[in-house]
C-alpha cells in the first residue's frame, strides 16, 4: 500500500542518514568529547557559536559527544538486536515447527523469563558481569527475546500446517532441511519486521539502562548518558537534556518506520 | 475445572523457579552482603559477627531452603538496611505502584480506544498518516526523557503540577500520563488495524443493510472481535508496564516498588530483592491467568490449553 | 449473550471503582497541631526540613550514617558530648574521674535524670545500653568500640552473662574498666553508638525499638510515616528548662535536593542544601548569599592507589599522579565546596598542626617522575567508583587531567556492594574514589584506620613498617600534645608515600529561610537544633 511504502522509504532515508553519522560524525566533530573545552568549569554555556550545541558542566562541547554518541548508540542497538534475534528467533522455531514437549517447555523457560522484572535482571546482570560495551550487548539481548520468540513461534505454528511442508514432510525431508528450504524462507519478512522494531526497543532499553547509571561507562558519550548527567542542570540548562533525547527519539523513530514500512497498512507490527 | 487446577499449579512452579533463580544471581553477584550490612567501616570481627547472625555462612542452597521454609509460613524476612519487615515494605509501597502502573494502564487503554475507534474509519487519508506518524514519535521518545520534558514545562514552567513525589492526584496526572501514553498510542495503532479489518468483514456490512447505526455497528461488532487481541497484548504488556514504571518512578521520585528494588539490587538487601521479585513474578502470573480466563468468558469458542 | 462491549464496560467500572478506593485510602497528609506561641517568646515554631531517603533507623546501636545520627542525636543523650568547638562536655555525666593507671572511669550522672516517659534514668540502664551494642544478636557496627572493655570478648563469644568490666555500683555511677589505657575512649563514649536507652525495653523490642524508641533527649517521636515524613516534638521532661527553643522538627522525606530547593523558594521548608545548577546564582547574589552557612567537614576526599599492584607500587608513579591532577579545577567543578587537601588529616581537626606542602599542580613534574620510573610513555590502568554523581564528575575529571601525561584511566562504576567487596580483595583494585569522614576528632581516626598495615580500610594496600611504628608509638601516649606530634611526623612520612591522591576536603553548604536563627552546621556531627529559634508567624 502507498502509505507503507512512503513510510518505509522515509524509515531508511533517515537511517541512512543515522549511518552517515556514525560512521562519519567523529571525524566531523569541532572537539574531542571528553575534553574540557569551554573556558569555563561547573556552568554550562548555553548554544552559541563556537559551541553550537552548548557545553555541559565538565567543559565538554554537546555537539561533538552527540556526534561520537551516534556511533556507539548504533552499534549498541544493531549488536543487541542481532543477539535477541539469534536467541528469540532460535527459540520462536524451536517450539513453533517441533510443537509437542518441546514447545512446551520453551514457552514454559519464556514464561518464567517474562516472570522476571526485565530491568532488575538487567541490573542484577550487569552487576554480575561488570559493565562494558559487551556485557551491554549481551544483557539487553537476553531481557530481550521473550517479544520475539513468541511472534516467530506463532508464525511458525501457522506454517506448520501449510500444504508444502506437509508435502515435504510427507516425502521424507529431514526437519534440518525443511527448516531450512521452507519454513525459515517464509518466516523472513516476519523476522525483519521484527527486527527493525526489536532495534527501535533495544536502543530504548540501552538509553534507559545508560539513564539508570548501568550503560556503557564514560568516557563514551552515550546518549542516554548525557541525559542522565543533564537531569541535575535541568532547571538553568535545558539545551543538555533536550539535544541527547531529541537523538534517540531521531533512531527510534528510525526503526520504527521501517518496522511498520514494512509490515505495510500502518499495521502494528507482531500483531 | 482442571484447566484452572492445572494453570494454578503451573503458576506455583514459575513462582518458585523465578525465588531459585534471583536467589542464585543475587549470590553471584560479587559483593558480600554482610559486609554491606556490616558498612564501610567495620573491621572483619564485626562483619563475622553479622555473617554468623545473619546465616550468611552457611551454604548457599541450605540459606534458600530456610528461606523457602519461612516463606512458606508467611515471613518474608527484615530488611537487610532498615530491619523493616520486608512485607511491610512490600505493602507500603505496593499501592503506589499499583496506582501508578493502573492509571498508567487505564490512560493507554482510553487512548487506544479513542485512538482506534477515531482513526479507524479515516484510514487511507492524510488524517490517518499524520495520526500514525506523531503516534509513532510518541512510541520513539525515551520515557524518562518524556518524563524529564514533562516535569521542565509543566511542573517548572508553567508551574501547572508538581515536581514530583508523591500527595495527592496533581501528583499522580504527570507520571501516569508519560507512563501510558506511550503504550496508548501503541495500543491505538493495533486496534485501528484490527478494526480496518473487520470493518470490511461480511457480517459488518450485513449488519449495515440491516440498518443498523454506524455507531452500534463499529461499537458492537466490529469493537467485539476487534478488542480480543488487545486483550492478548495488555497481558503481555504488564510485564513491560513494570519495567516503564521503574524508569517513571526514578524520574519523578513516585515512591513505588521499582525504585526500591532497583536500590536493593544495587545494595545487595537479599530480603527486599527476594520479596519484590517474588511480587513481580506474582503479578505478572496472575495477570496472565486472569487475561486467559477473560478469554474464556469473552468467547467460549476458544480452546485453551 | 455477554458482549465484549458489556464485558470490557463492566471491567472498566470495576477497575475505576478500585481506583477510587486506592486514591481515596492513599496518603493525604495530615495537619498536625502544635501549641500556639506566647508572644515575645523564643519558644515555638516547628523547623521544617526535607530529604531524599527514609531515615534508616532511630535505633542508637544501629545507625552509622549522618541521617539516622541526626535524629538519634535529638531523641537520645550520652555519657559526654562535644561543644561546637568538639571539645568533650558533660552531658548525662555530670562528671568523671579516670584512675592513676589510665584503665578506669568513674561517671556520676545527673541527678534524677528521666527518660522521655517518665521511667528514672540510671546507671544500669548505661550499662546495658553498651552491652546491647556488644551483643552480637544486634548486629551493631560500633561493636568494635568498646571491645576494649575489660571482659567483652568473653561476653561477645557467649562465656560470660554480662560484661565484667561495665559496672552500675550505684544508681548514679557507672564503672568502666578497660583492659588498657586508651586516650580516646572518651571520644568512644560520645558515639551515638553509646547512647542510653532504656536497657529493660530495648532487649524487650528488639528490632521494633527503632520505630519506637525512648531516649532522654530534647524530642521524642511523635510521628514516623516510612517514606512519607518524620515528626519530632519537645521532650517535655528534659533536663534543660529552656531549650529546645523549638516545638517540634518535620521533615519530609522522598524529596529530592531538585524538589528540596524549589520548596525551600517558595516557603515551604526552612533549610536546605544548594543544588549544583543553582550555586553560582545563590552566591552571586549577596542577598540569598547571607541567608547561606558553610562549614569545613572533618572529611577527606581522595582516591587511593593500590600500592601492590604495577606500577602503582613505585612510588614515584604515585606522586606522579598527585603532581598531575588539578586540585584546583576539582573543586571549581563543585563549585568551590571544597578546600585542597595537602595531607589525609582535615586542617580543622582540633589541637592538631602539620606544615605540609602536599602536590601542587605541576604536569611537567609528573612526566619526569615517570619518566624516571620507566612509565615516559604512560600506562593504561582503570578507576572504580560508585556511579554517584559527583564520584561520575570528578573521574571524568581525572581522566581529563592524567591523559594529559600520558595516563590512560578507564571508568569502571560499580554498585556500592560490589564495591566495598572488590576494595577489600587485594590485588583487584588499581584505582578507587572514597572519602573518609571523621567519627571523632582525632588524627587516629584518620592516619590508623587507612594508612596503619592492619588498619580496616586500609585499600590501598599501604604498608610501611617505620610509619606503623610511629603510629603504634603514638597510641600509647596519653598527653595530647605529644601525641600529636607523633602522629604529624606519621602524616609526613605517608604523604611523602602518597599511596592515595589527596583531593579536598568538602565545604558543606545550606541555605535557611530568613525566620531561623541560630542554625549552626558542625564540623563532624550532624546539626543539632537545640539552639534554634523562629521568629513568630
Amino acid at each position: 500500500m502507498r502509505g507503507a511504502r512512503s513510510l518505509l522509504r522515509l524509515g531508511l532515508a533517515m537511517g541512512a542518514f543515522l549511518v552517515l553519522v556514525a560512521v562519519i560524525g567523529p571525524t566531523v566533530a569541532p572537539y574531542d568529547p571528553a575534553a574540557p573545552v569551554a573556558p569555563q568549569l561547573a556552568e554550562p554555556l548555553p548554544p552559541a557559536a563556537p559551541f553550537y550545541l552548548g557545553t555541559d558542566d565538565l567543559g565538554r562541547d554537546v555537539l561533538s559527544r552527540l556526534l561520537y554518541g551516534a556511533r556507539i548508540s548504533l552499534l549498541v542497538g544493531v549488536v543487541a538486536m542481532a543477539v535477541t534475534m539469534v536467541i528469540g528467533t532460535a527459540i520462536g522455531l524451536g517450539a513453533g515447527y517441533f510443537g509437542g514437549g518441546v514447545d512446551v517447555v520453551l514457552m514454559r523457560i519464556t514464561d518464567v523469563m517474562l516472570a522476571f522484572p526485565g530491568l532488575l535482571l538487567a541490573v542484577a546482570l550487569v552487576a554480575v558481569l561488570r559493565p562494558s560495551v559487551w556485557t551491554i550487548f549481551v544483557v539487553i539481548g537476553l531481557v530481550s527475546w521473550t517479544g520475539v520468540a513468541r511472534v516467530i513461534r506463532s508464525e511458525v505454528l501457522s506454517l506448520r500446517e501449510r500444504d508444502f511442508v506437509l508435502a515435504a514432510r510427507a516425502l521424507g525431508a529431514r526437519h534440518g532441511r525443511i527448516l531450512r528450504r521452507h519454513v525459515l524462507v517464509n518466516v523472513v519478512p516476519t523476522i525483519l519486521v521484527i527486527a527493525a522494531l526489536s532495534t527501535s526497543g533495544t536502543i530504548l532499553l540501552d538509553a534507559g539502562l545508560s539513564f539508570l547509571g548501568i550503560g556503557v561507562p564514560p568516557p563514551t558519550s552515550t546518549w542516554g548518558r548525557m541525559i542522565q548527567e543533564a537531569t541535575a542542570y535541568y532547571r538553568v540548562a535545558p539545551w543538555l537534556m533536550l539535544f541527547p533525547g531529541a537523538a534517540v527519539l531521531y533512531a527510534v523513530l528510525t526503526f520504527n518506520f521501517i518496522a511498520y514500512g514494512l509490515a505495510g497498512d500502518g499495521r502494528a507490527p507482531g500483531a | 475445572m482442571r484447566y484452572l487446577i492445572g494453570r494454578l499449579l503451573w503458576a506455583l512452579l514459575i513462582l518458585v523457579g523465578t525465588t531459585a533463580i534471583t536467589f542464585a544471581i543475587v549470590f553471584l553477584v560479587p559483593g558480600d552482603p554482610a559486609r554491606v550490612v556490616a558498612g564501610p567501616r567495620a573491621d572483619a570481627a564485626t562483619i563475622a559477627s553479622i555473617r554468623r547472625e545473619l546465616a550468611l555462612d552457611l551454604p548457599v542452597p541450605v540459606q534458600y531452603g530456610r528461606y523457602v521454609a519461612r516463606l512458606v509460613r508467611g515471613d518474608l524476612g527484615r530488611s537487610y538496611a532498615t530491619r523493616e519487615p520486608v512485607a511491610e515494605i512490600l505493602a507500603r509501597r505496593l499501592p503506589s505502584t499499583a496506582l501508578l502502573a493502573a492509571t498508567g494502564l487505564g490512560i493507554a487503554i482510553v487512548i487506544g480506544l479513542a485512538g482506534g475507534l477515531v482513526t479507524a474509519p479515516l484510514a487511507g487519508t492524510w488524517v490517518d498518516r499524520a495520526a500514525l506518524v506523531s503516534s509513532l514519535a510518541l512510541l520513539s521518545a525515551p520515557v524518562f526523557w518524556l518524563g524529564m520534558l514533562a516535569l521542565y514545562y509543566v511542573g517548572y514552567r508553567w508551574r501547572l503540577l508538581p515536581l514530583g513525589g508523591a500527595g495527592d492526584v496533581r501528583h499522580l496526572v504527570l507520571p501516569a500520563l508519560v507512563l501510558g501514553s506511550g503504550t496508548g498510542v501503541y495500543y491505538a495503532r493495533l486496534l485501528h488495524t484490527n478494526l480496518v479489518g473487520v470493518l470490511g468483514a461480511d457480517y459488518v456490512r450485513a449488519a449495515r443493510a440491516r440498518g443498523a447505526s454506524e455507531l452500534r455497528v463499529v461499537a458492537v461488532h466490529a469493537l467485539r472481535n476487534a478488542s480480543l487481541p488487545l486483550l492478548t497484548v495488555i497481558g503481555l504488556d504488564f510485564a513491560a508496564l513494570l519495567n516503564g514504571v521503574v524508569l517513571t518512578e526514578t524520574v519523578f521520585h513516585w515512591p513505588g516498588l521499582g525504585r526500591l528494588a532497583f536500590d536493593a539490587v544495587l545494595s545487595l538487601d537479599v530480603p527486599v530483592i527476594m520479596g519484590t521479585v517474588l511480587l513481580s513474578a506474582f503479578l505478572v502470573v496472575a495477570s496472565n491467568l486472569a487475561i486467559d480466563l477473560l478469554y474464556r468468558v469473552v468467547d467460549p469458542r476458544i480452546r485453551l490449553g | 449473550m455477554r458482549t465484549t462491549a458489556t464485558v470490557v464496560a463492566a471491567a472498566t467500572r470495576h477497575a475505576a471503582l478500585l481506583l477510587l478506593a486506592v486514591l481515596l485510602g492513599g496518603c493525604t497528609q495530615d495537619r498536625l497541631e502544635w501549641p500556639t506561641r506566647e508572644p515575645g517568646s523564643r519558644r515555638g515554631g516547628v523547623l521544617r526540613l526535607a530529604a531524599g531517603d527514609d531515615v534508616p533507623t532511630l535505633d542508637p546501636a544501629l545507625g552509622y550514617d549522618t541521617r539516622s545520627w541526626f535524629f538519634e542525636q535529638h531523641l537520645f543523650e550520652t555519657l559526654v558530648a562535644y561543644d561546637e568547638r568538639a571539645a568533650l562536655v558533660p552531658a548525662l555525666a555530670e562528671r568523671w574521674e579516670l584512675s592513676a593507671d589510665g584503665r578506669r572511669y568513674r561517671f556520676t550522672l545527673r541527678p534524677q535524670a528521666v527518660f522521655s516517659d517518665g521511667t528514672p534514668l540510671t546507671a544500669t540502664d548505661a550499662v546495658g545500653s553498651i552491652e546491647r551494642v556488644l551483643e552480637p544478636r544486634t548486629r551493631s557496627q560500633g561493636a568494635e568500640y568498646f571491645r576494649g572493655i575489660v571482659g567483652a570478648p568473653a561476653f561477645v563469644d557467649g562465656s560470660a552473662a554480662h560484661v565484667a568490666g561495665l559496672r552500675a555500683p550505684e544508681p548514679a555511677v557507672v564503672e568502666i574498666e578497660l583492659a588498657e589505657p586508651d586516650p580516646l575512649f572518651l571520644h568512644k563514649l560520645a558515639l551515638l553508638f553509646a547512647a542510653v536507652v532504656p536497657a529493660e525495653r530495648a532487649r524487650r523490642l528488639g528490632d521494633d525499638f527503632t520505630t519506637q524508641p525512648i531516649g532522654s533527649g530534647p524530642f521524642v517521636l511523635r510521628e514516623w510515616r516510612r517514606s512519607e515524613r518524620i515528626v519530632l516534638a519537645r521532650n517535655p521532661r528534659y533536663h534543660d528548662s529552656e531549650r529546645p527553643y523549638l516545638d517540634g522538627i518535620v521533615e519530609q522525606l522522598g524529596v529530592n535536593p531538585e524538589l528540596s530547593w524549589l520548596m525551600f523558594e517558595s516557603g515551604e521548608l526552612d533549610v536546605t542544601s544548594i543544588p549544583p545548577a543553582d550555586f553560582p546564582a545563590v552566591m552571586r547574589d549577596p542577598a540569598r548569599a547571607a541567608l547561606t552557612i558553610h562549614a569545613t567537614a572533618l572529611e577527606t576526599m581522595f582516591v587511593g592507589l593500590n600500592c601492590e599492584m604495577p606500577p602503582l607500587d613505585d612510588r614515584r608513579v604515585r606522586q606522579a599522579l598527585n603532581y598531575a591532577v588539578n586540585k584546583a579545577d576539582v573543586i571549581t567543578l563543585l563549585n568551590g565546596r571544597g578546600v585542597e587537601a595537602h595531607g589525609i588529616v582535615p586542617p580543622n581537626m582540633p589541637g592538631y598542626h602539620v606544615e605540609l606542602a602536599g602536590y601542587p599542580y605541576d604536569p611537567q613534574k609528573a612526566r619526569a617522575l615517570l619518566a624516571e620510573a620507566g612509565h615516559a610513555d604512560g600506562f593504561a590502568t582503570e578507576i572504580w567508583i560508585q556511579g554517584t554523581d559527583t564520584d561520575m564528575k570528578i573521574a571524568q575529571k581525572l581522566q581529563q587531567d592524567l591523559i594529559k601525561v600520558g595516563v590512560q584511566l578507564a571508568i569502571k562504576s560499580v554498585a556500592w556492594a560490589s564495591f566495598l567487596e572488590a576494595i577489600r580483595q587485594p590485588k583487584t583494585v588499581p584505582v578507587f574514589d572514597l572519602g573518609w569522614s571523621a567519627d571523632f576528632p582525632d588524627p587516629s581516626n584518620f592516619l590508623d584506620v587507612l594508612f596503619h598495615s592492619g588498619g580496616a580500610n586500609n585499600h590501598p594496600f599501604y604498608s610501611n613498617p617505620a610509619v606503623d611504628r610511629l603510629l603504634e608509638q603514638a597510641r600509647t601516649v596519653l598527653d595530647e600534645t605529644a601525641r600529636f606530634r607523633i602522629d604529624a611526623e606519621a602524616e609526613r612520612q605517608i604523604v611523602d608515600d602518597a599511596p592515595i591522591i589527596f583531593l579536598y576536603h568538602p565545604i558543606t553548604y545550606v541555605m535557611h529561610d530568613p525566620r531561623v536563627h541560630d542554625y549552626v552546621i558542625h564540623p563532624f556531627l550532624p546539626a543539632r537544633v537545640t539552639d534554634v529559634w523562629t521568629d513568630p508567624e
